[in-house]
């Protein structure tokens, strides 16, 4: 049975589900370092989501989508930026505010655009970029097809996410910009005072998170699920939060992170299937990212430093 | 560098309460503002809509019930979001207490079947109190040692509570039939209607008694309002529960335990929040299943940032949002405005009081006006 | 030419007049110190020559051209460089990444770190300053911390650079040491703006005098045709006793028996080493170190926020060293906290929620868990007329306070409870000269109603002026105790940076030695 539950496809898997997780933990690590708390990520997955398909549906190009997904999500970013760092609102607030906002403009448009709640019309996806075949029998053949199944079985933005979080990580420790953002949500106003604008810095590392959560939002619509449905994102967002603290504000650790809990969500879904075999109902296989998520952050908080000057406003002056 | 700053302004008692009410008072005007603009981008009549929406929250007693229906899981909800703020703390995960605050009544009032009203409802609600406090208490532990934010344990014990909730009403405490709920609770443990409470004579001499649903939680959600605000003002419970959320070291140096008090608030949080699901399952449904909550716990952030997380202004924000809620369905009927746009108000409420400033500037930008005209 | 000069610079705060018509001149190669009490406007008006205020009116003149600087970018490529009274370091970072922060070398946004590396080396050889480059801010003591400042300022190519209270947090021989490093600073032809309310600091450093008093220059003068007295007077405005006045101690019965007492810091450290001293009724023991040497978590030990590891502490023969925060407080312990905005008030809170904060569970201001409004702001209103706090009323907000008026409400609180023991850390710090007088005087009368006082202080005057008797700290022990009156500041600060031999602990005198020439030998 074991053989049945451990499969290449299990793995192959686990990276897929990873993948929206990264993307908004990698947003969320950027926006943090910057000073900015995101709690919005959860809204603007799902905006991504929503947009992506939406305008899949009205051109038939997943290409487009994916575009519109990350544009949306810099949009309603944005009004977490103004709200957050020129309007000095609690940060907090504002982020769980554009989580409503996100289920209500989706929802709003769902019904004003397709006449009815609930599910969109399937849209056309992004097809896996190899398609390589698995011949024969025999240890090599097995062997290339754990390598198939895992390594070259994904979507365009599964690579491009794993690629993310090696350029992201090095972008923080070599350029300017990064050392400018780690400053930021440390010490504001020593950034101010030697003339790097604070507003400046904080505005682009939102947008930034905005784009990737909103690019998060296409993979789930327009290379997972096909459809957009309401409220899809189901608490992602928050996961990426704790996947962001437990890779301890890194990139590459946020990927890290968010591969330990894509797996959760794979072996969840394995499970599910393998139902006839394994008796436990399954809301219990149901629960198991969102315990893990608790049990990660109560292991890990006290040995994580968040940056010293997150979620607080900065004024000029 | 040290301001100078003891020329105090004299704050006349009047204008302390006018700035507190308001800044929400323009934050919901605003927000119901952008809501009609966006009806009408939309293409939607939003003078009709508006008309639909007031006609099914107050356009009659039946459907002012309706309006005090949906306002009481909100006050209760408001005032538990209300309580963790003044603590410091942000209870965004009121709905997963919600949800095992309403499974603890509606298990136990099955059980409690033959006992008189008088035990068995003052049980479930404790009950159900206890439930979500029960609840909130991994998450304020974890907040409490460790530091782990609550808004992310919270909300993931949301997510637990509703697969708890949805598995026991397809498996262990599934009602006979087809449909995955509770077995229906018996009149003793239920909060009975309003109008319920009068014979017909009366409502025929009264015909604004005839409250349609509205239940008897109301009042519990009136009194429990009144209780948490004398909390906060006279007790040293609630003395200290201001102070570790106004500031946390001065508290701990003052002799205050951070950590219990943290352990407390959220707890009262959730107890709040608890009884808000026993409210909806012992006066709406009088029984649980899946989707017996229409997002009360998440509302209840909107409820009690509107009420400036006051105990008492938690009760008209509440009234608000339920109006809102109640007619919205008439609004879909009559106007076809989807109902979601209520949602997008919600949010844009929350976003008005956390973002002051914007009422404020145009506040001050007035006044400023005011001043040149008069010097 | 003078490199800078101010022309009538005027800044308005809403109530406040920050600067009134402000006029001065820096030439080059000087060294100008802007004397002045807390808020009379010394830090507004550099924070308007660096771009982190606009002023009102008047103008800005370098190289006689006049400029307008609207942030700190266009004042660093002015060449105008500032180190902050609050160090604008991030301590996560390296010295090296914390210089070329805004400049940094390399091309396409790639930061070339060897050739800053290299900039930072060649830097701190040309003016002395040793550092680490590769050190993080945070592990650096304070001194070392104010090092890189001056070196950023030099690296962004200050040519006039602005020390903003640049010896509030530096030990007697490191100030010595920074008045070295800022003479030859200046004989490389920079000029220096020296910020600081010491009187001594100034006769010693400065080559020109301007002195400021509520946002205005009230004189100029060099230190050749003045004196403290002289000074004092200008920038008070009135004649000021420079010392205290105090009568004889009268010890009675030992209030607090601290006994071979240790302590860790946050990072599970010996902050605390064994550490054994008793303060008697009537008397004021202080304690004197540098910034960072256990006092902290020596106080918290006593006032119970944080837990010893080994050693006892006893308030008048009972036992408090487990005691909680709030045992501690019930057993006579009255605190008067080092940062008052974090841990000394409830800033959103009002006068009287402030005056009960620690008694507000007990008799008479609460009973069965019920607070009584009315007594509380009976003494509330009590309080204000004793202590002289200036409120129209005990419902307003702490927020709305001045500095000096926020102490008092705290100074009322400790000392109106009527404790055993009142522990005051840097009572005075950030406090006008009237405010300071009044705090002193205050403790003064505890010490005369028989209370033991604990005083912990960076400020040397203070110490010498206020202790009957003072224990010097270092690296988590006492190392040297005076009576009052034995010591001056010079043997005391040769003892606080563990210069001294020690005569009651000859395990802290090896380890002082061993770690005294690092500190030393950087400068010269």
């Amino acid at each position: 049975m074991l053989g049945d539950i451990i499969t290449p496809d299990l793995f192959a898997s686990a990276l897929r589900m990873a993948t929206p997780l990264a993307l908004a933990a990698i947003g969320g690590t950027l926006c943090e370092r910057s000073g900015v708390v995101n709690i919005a990520l959860e809204g603007i997955m799902l905006t991504g989501a929503f947009f992506g398909t939406a305008a899949v549906l009205a051109t038939g190009n997943p290409w487009i989508g994916v575009g519109a997904a990350m544009l949306s999500g810099v949009a309603i970013s944005a009004i977490h930026a103004f709200a957050s760092v020129n309007l000095r609102a609690d940060q907090v607030v504002s982020g769980t505010a554009i989580n409503l906002l996100a289920l209500g403009v989706t929802g709003f448009l769902m019904e004003l655009w397709y006449g009815h709640p609930g599910t969109t019309a399937s849209i056309q996806v992004l097809r896996p970029i190899f398609s390589f075949s698995s011949p024969g029998g025999g240890f090599l053949a097995e062997a290339w097809r754990w390598v198939n199944g895992i390594v070259f079985s994904h979507t365009p933005i599964v690579y491009f996410t794993i690629i993310l979080a090696v350029v992201a990580q090095w972008a923080m420790y070599r350029t300017k910009w990064g050392l400018h953002l780690r400053a930021l949500g440390e010490h504001p106003r020593a950034v101010d005072t030697v003339g790097v604008s604070v507003y400046r810095g904080r505005w682009v590392a939102v947008l930034m998170s905005g784009a990737l959560a909103g690019l998060a939002g296409a993979n789930l619509t327009i290379e997972q699920v096909g459809s957009f449905t309401e409220n899809m994102t189901n608490g992602r967002g928050f996961i990426a939060l704790a996947a962001n603290i437990f890779g301890r504000w890194t990139p590459v650790g946020s990927y890290l992170a968010s591969l330990l809990f894509g797996f959760a969500d794979a072996l969840q879904i394995k499970l599910q299937i393998l139902r006839d075999v394994i008796t436990v109902p399954p809301q219990f296989f149901l629960m198991l990212p969102y315990v893990l998520t608790v049990i990660v952050l109560a292991g890990v908080i006290g040995r994580a430093v968040a940056p010293a000057a997150v979620g607080e406003p900065y004024k000029k002056g | 560098m040290s301001e100078p700053r003891d020329e105090i302004p004299v704050q006349r008692p009047w204008m302390a309460i006018v700035q507190k009410i308001g800044t929400p008072i323009l934050s919901a005007a605003l927000a119901i503002a952008i809501g009609s603009f966006i009806m009408w981008i939309s293409g939607y009549d939003a003078p009709a809509a508006y008309a639909a929406l007031f006609k099914g929250a107050f356009g009659g007693p039946k459907q002012i019930g309706d309006t005090i229906l949906r306002a009481t899981p909100l006050i209760f909800t408001g005032l538990a979001v209300a309580y963790g703020f003044r603590a410091g703390l942000f209870n965004i995960g009121a709905e997963g207490q919600l949800f095992m605050g309403g499974l603890a009544a509606a298990a136990l009032g099955v059980f409690l079947v033959g006992q008189p009203w008088i035990l068995v409802a003052p049980a479930l609600l404790i009950a159900s109190a206890l439930a979500g406090a029960a609840w909130a208490f991994i998450p304020a532990l974890l907040k409490a040692r460790i530091g782990a934010h609550e808004v992310i344990t919270t909300m993931m014990f949301t997510y637990i509570a509703r697969y708890l909730v949805s598995w026991l009403v397809v498996g262990p405490l599934k009602a006979e039939g087809q449909i995955p709920q509770t077995t229906a609770l018996m009149p003793e443990a239920q909060l009975p209607r309003i109008q319920g409470l009068f014979s017909e004579g009366a409502l025929e001499a009264f015909p604004f008694l005839n409250l349609g649903r509205a239940h008897l939680g109301i009042a519990v959600a009136v009194i429990v309002a009144t209780i948490v605000w004398l909390i906060l003002k006279y007790t040293t419970l609630g003395y200290e529960n201001r102070a570790v959320g106004f500031n946390a070291f001065a508290s701990e140096t003052a002799g205050i335990s951070v950590q219990w008090t943290t352990v407390k608030a959220l707890c009262i949080s959730g107890a709040l929040a608890g009884l808000a699901g026993s409210v909806e399952v012992m006066g709406v449904h009088h029984r649980i299943f899946d989707q017996f909550s229409s997002g009360f716990g998440f509302t209840g952030i909107a409820v009690a940032l509107l009420a400036k997380n006051h105990p008492l202004g938690v009760i008209p924000a509440a009234l608000l949002f339920g109006a809102l809620s109640a007619g919205a369905g008439t609004m879909q009927l009559e106007a076809h405005v989807p109902q979601k746009i209520i949602l997008i108000i919600q949010a844009l409420v929350i976003f008005f009081v956390a973002a002051e400033e914007i009422i404020l500037w145009f506040v001050r930008r007035r006044q400023k006006e005011a001043m040149s005209h008069a010097g | 030419m003078p490199v800078l000069e101010l022309r009538e610079v005027t800044k308005v705060f809403p109530g406040v007049i920050a600067n009134d018509r402000v006029s001065m001149t820096l030439e080059r190669g000087e060294i100008v110190a802007l004397l002045g009490e807390n808020g009379a406007g010394k830090s507004t008006l550099m924070n308007v020559v660096y771009g982190l205020l606009s002023p009102d009116h008047g103008e800005i003149l370098l190289d006689g051209e006049p400029t307008k600087i609207r942030s700190p970018r266009q004042a660093i490529d002015h060449g105008i460089g500032m180190v902050h009274q609050h160090f604008m370091l991030v301590e996560p970072l390296t010295v090296t990444e914390n210089i070329v922060l805004g400049r940094e070398p390399g091309r396409f946004g790639i930061i070339d770190f060897s050739d800053a590396r290299a900039k930072v080396a060649a830097l701190s050889k040309r003016y002395g300053l040793k550092i680490d480059p590769d050190a993080r801010i945070m592990d650096l003591s304070v001194g070392m911390q104010q090092r890189v400042e001056i070196l950023k300022a030099l690296y962004q190519g200050a040519g006039v650079l602005i020390l903003d209270e640049p010896t509030a947090v530096l030990t007697p021989q490191e100030v010595r040491e920074l008045f070295a490093v800022v003479k030859s600073l200046v004989a490389e032809g920079l000029s220096v703006v020296f910020i600081t309310h010491k009187l001594e600091e100034v006769m010693a450093v400065a080559d020109r005098i301007i002195v400021m008093r509520g946002g205005a220059v009230v004189g100029e003068t060099r230190p050749s045709e003045t004196d403290a007295v002289g000074l004092a007077r200008m920038m008070v405005g009135r004649d000021v006793v420079l010392s205290v006045e105090k009568g004889a101690a009268t010890c009675g019965d030992t209030v607090l028996d601290v006994v071979d007492l240790q302590v860790k810091d946050d990072r599970g450290l010996d902050a605390v080493a064994g550490v054994t001293f008793n303060v008697c009724g009537g008397e004021i023991v202080a304690i004197a170190g540098v910034s960072g040497n256990g006092q902290s978590e020596l106080i918290d030990a006593i006032v119970g926020l944080r837990a010893p590891s080994a050693g006892s502490i006893a308030l008048k023969g009972a036992d408090i060293t487990h005691a909680s925060a709030r045992a501690s407080i019930e057993a006579g312990v009255s605190h008067i906290p080092e940062d008052r905005h974090r841990r000394g008030l409830v800033l959103e809170f009002d006068l009287a929620e402030n005056l009960v904060l620690g008694d507000h569970r007990s008799a008479p201001y609460a009973s069965h868990g019920f607070m009584k409004p009315r007594v509380v702001a009976e003494m509330a209103r009590t309080r204000i007329a004793d202590y002289d706090i200036r409120t129209p009323s005990e419902k307003v907000l702490a927020s709305s306070m001045s500095g000096g008026n926020q102490q008092k409400v705290v100074v009322a609180r400790e000392i109106g409870r009527d404790p055993e023991l009142l522990v005051a850390a840097q009572p005075t710090r950030g406090l006008d000269v009237g405010a300071i007088e009044f705090v002193h005087k205050q403790i003064l009368a505890a010490r005369e109603a028989g209370k033991g006082v604990l005083l912990i202080s960076l400020e040397l005057e203070e110490v010498l002026s206020l202790a009957d008797r003072i224990l010097v700290m270092y690296e988590g022990r006492i190392v040297r105790e005076f009576v009052g009156g034995e010591a001056d500041a010079e043997t005391l600060g040769y003892h606080m940076t563990g210069g001294g031999g020690s005569k009651l602990d000859e395990g802290a005198q090896t380890e002082a030695a061993g770690q005294a020439p690092s500190e030393g030998e950087v400068v010269r």
